[in-house]
């Protein structure tokens, strides 16, 4: 029943991202193929034009730079709440008088928001692809799993900031004004003097695409994948342990 | 000794930087029992049942609630799990209805009854689909209550567990706190209101500044403590009644009352030894003791 007070408690801000973040990539992908194939000749005889496959992939392209932004800024609001939040409004008593050890509240929190945030990813990138096969031009599944790859392995990263970050600080709007500007600073900072280690460039897939085709590579950026689930799994242990000596 | 006590404390302290909370508290809670926790507002009561819950670690000392330590965590769990609890100010998941945080409570217990939580709910009149958050204080406490109540509990700790309810409500909690000691539960509580703790509670425990002043049955108290109200043809100095047992003497014309917490016959002896004209002996009410024993205390300190 943790997982069910831990989805309780983020339903509503889960539920608002995820309606967002799909009706906006199914829009986009939309709207997007319909120009396309608008300007070729070929698409409206029935034909796909080779020529417009690489504007296709570069708007799906455009649909993760987009869905990045929106993705972080979901996760990083479902990562606020939490047990150090509960006391700071005075309703930990009851949480902390659960037959349970601190470890386990912390990690349901933690798994609840990973599948939240795999949902956040999964989800808008299937609806995309559902589009696309309506409309008759089916985009590479490849691609689609690549993408999701990209932002939830990637990403990952900046939901366990979240967390890490939450279970620091108790304030309402402190917590996730410190992680907006962790986020918006590391993107700024490592694009000026380590552009190579920059995560939102790893997820976004502007390390792996082909910028001729859109294409992602078949050779992804697993290195930086790796290092990045690493420092998640570190930051959701770090959490964990200032969770578990955190005074009430 | 240890089945007997359902809360052992030894030496427990709790310091907050330079600020003691909790001084090497030596507490013992019988089994069976109803045990209340008085004390002024930040005596510190709630440090004490949160060093207890493992809440909050001791700063120094230790202690064990049901024979499980409870600086260790995984003790602790054990513990709760035996343990029903209210905290002040009853705080509740407002995004939850009435029927989720039941069954969400419910989960956790194997000692849960389901005819008790059908009763209370029946009792409290408590609407099952509404947000905690959009209760009033006295439902939302009664909601805290039922999930502590409708359990089968070897401890119950409440932290203030009437504020917040109305008189009728407050009478219901009383009788459930009788009801749930004689099916066995151990109850432990801290309050302010000495006249409900007279009425149920048949042990007292006073904490003032962080230690222990009193812990003692009710009975005993009743029994032992007295004010002797003594009139002299000319009033005799007062160093005659300073006697073991006499906490306070006040004195008024040719009138002398003396409270004391034992020894009253002795004084009632001195006082016909130095021609009294009337001696009145009265049992003193706990709220009475209370106030003597945290003035005792204060004027100790000065």
């Amino acid at each position: 029943m943790l997982w069910y007070k831990a989805w309780l408690e983020t339903r509503a801000r889960f539920l608002t991202c995820f309606a967002t973040v799909v009706i906006f990539c199914t829009v986009f992908v939309h709207h997007a193929l319909h120009v396309v194939c608008a300007e070729s000749l070929s698409c409206s005889a029935g034909l796909w034009d080779p020529a417009r496959q690489a504007e296709v992939y570069r708007l799906l392209f455009i649909n993760q730079q987009f869905l990045v932004f929106m993705w972080i800024l979901s996760v990083v609001l479902l990562g606020m709440g939490g047990i150090v939040r509960e006391g700071a409004i005075g309703t930990a008593a009851p949480t902390l008088a659960l037959p349970v050890s601190r470890a386990r509240l912390q990690g349901v929190r933690v798994g609840m928001g990973v599948l939240q945030a795999i949902a956040l990813a999964v989800v808008p990138w299937l609806s995309v692809a559902s589009v696309s096969i309506l409309a008759g031009r089916p985009i590479l599944m490849r691609q689609v799993a690549s993408y999701i790859l990209l932002l939830v392995a990637g990403g990952m990263v900046y939901f366990a900031m979240s967390i890490l970050i939450s279970s620091l600080i108790p304030g309402e709007y402190t917590a996730p004004a410190v992680a907006f500007g962790i986020v918006i600073l590391a993107a700024i900072l490592f694009d000026e003097y380590l552009r190579g280690l920059n995560v939102w460039r790893l997820v976004t897939g502007d390390f792996s695409v082909d910028h001729t085709t859109y294409l992602l590579s078949r050779h992804l950026p697993w290195l930086g994948i790796l290092a990045s689930l690493t420092c998640a799994l570190l930051m959701f242990f770090a959490s964990i342990l200032a969770v578990q000596r955190r005074e009430f | 000794m240890t089945d007997e006590f359902v809360i052992v404390t030894q030496a427990l302290s709790k310091s907050y930087g330079h600020s003691e909370a909790v001084r090497a508290l030596d507490l013992s809670v019988g089994r069976g029992r109803i045990t209340a926790f008085l004390g002024r507002n930040g005596a510190g009561k709630s440090t004490t049942i949160k060093m207890l819950l493992g809440m909050i670690r001791p700063t120094s000392g230790s202690g064990t609630v049901l024979g499980n330590v409870i600086n260790d965590s995984k003790e602790s769990v054990a513990l709760r799990r035996r343990v029903a609890y209210v905290a002040e100010d009853k705080p509740l998941y407002g995004y939850m209805t009435v029927e989720q945080i039941v069954r969400f409570a419910r989960s956790f217990y194997a000692d849960w009854r389901i005819d008790s939580e059908k009763q209370l709910l029946r009792d409290c009149e408590l609407p099952l689909r509404r947000k905690v958050k959009s209760l009033s204080k006295g439902m939302r406490t009664k909601l805290a209550l039922l999930l502590a109540f409708a359990r089968r509990p070897d401890l119950i700790i409440l932290d203030e567990p009437s504020e917040g309810l109305d008189p009728v409500a407050t009478e219901y909690l009383l009788q459930s706190l009788v009801a749930r000691a004689s099916e066995g539960s151990s109850v432990f509580f801290s309050s302010h209101q000495i006249s409900e703790v007279e009425r149920v509670a048949d042990h007292v425990c006073i904490l003032e500044k962080g230690a222990l002043l009193m812990d003692a049955s009710l009975d005993s108290l009743r029994e032992s403590y007295r004010r002797i109200d003594l009139v002299f043809p000319a009033l005799p100095a007062e160093r005659e009644f300073r006697i073991s047992g006499v906490q306070r003497i006040q004195t008024s014309g040719r009138q002398m009352s003396v409270f004391a917490s034992n020894n009253a016959d002795e004084v009632i002896e001195r006082a016909h030894g130095l021609s009294v004209v009337s001696v009145n002996v009265t049992p003193i009410g706990l709220r009475d003791i209370f106030l003597e024993t945290v003035k005792e205390n204060e004027r100790a300190l000065v």
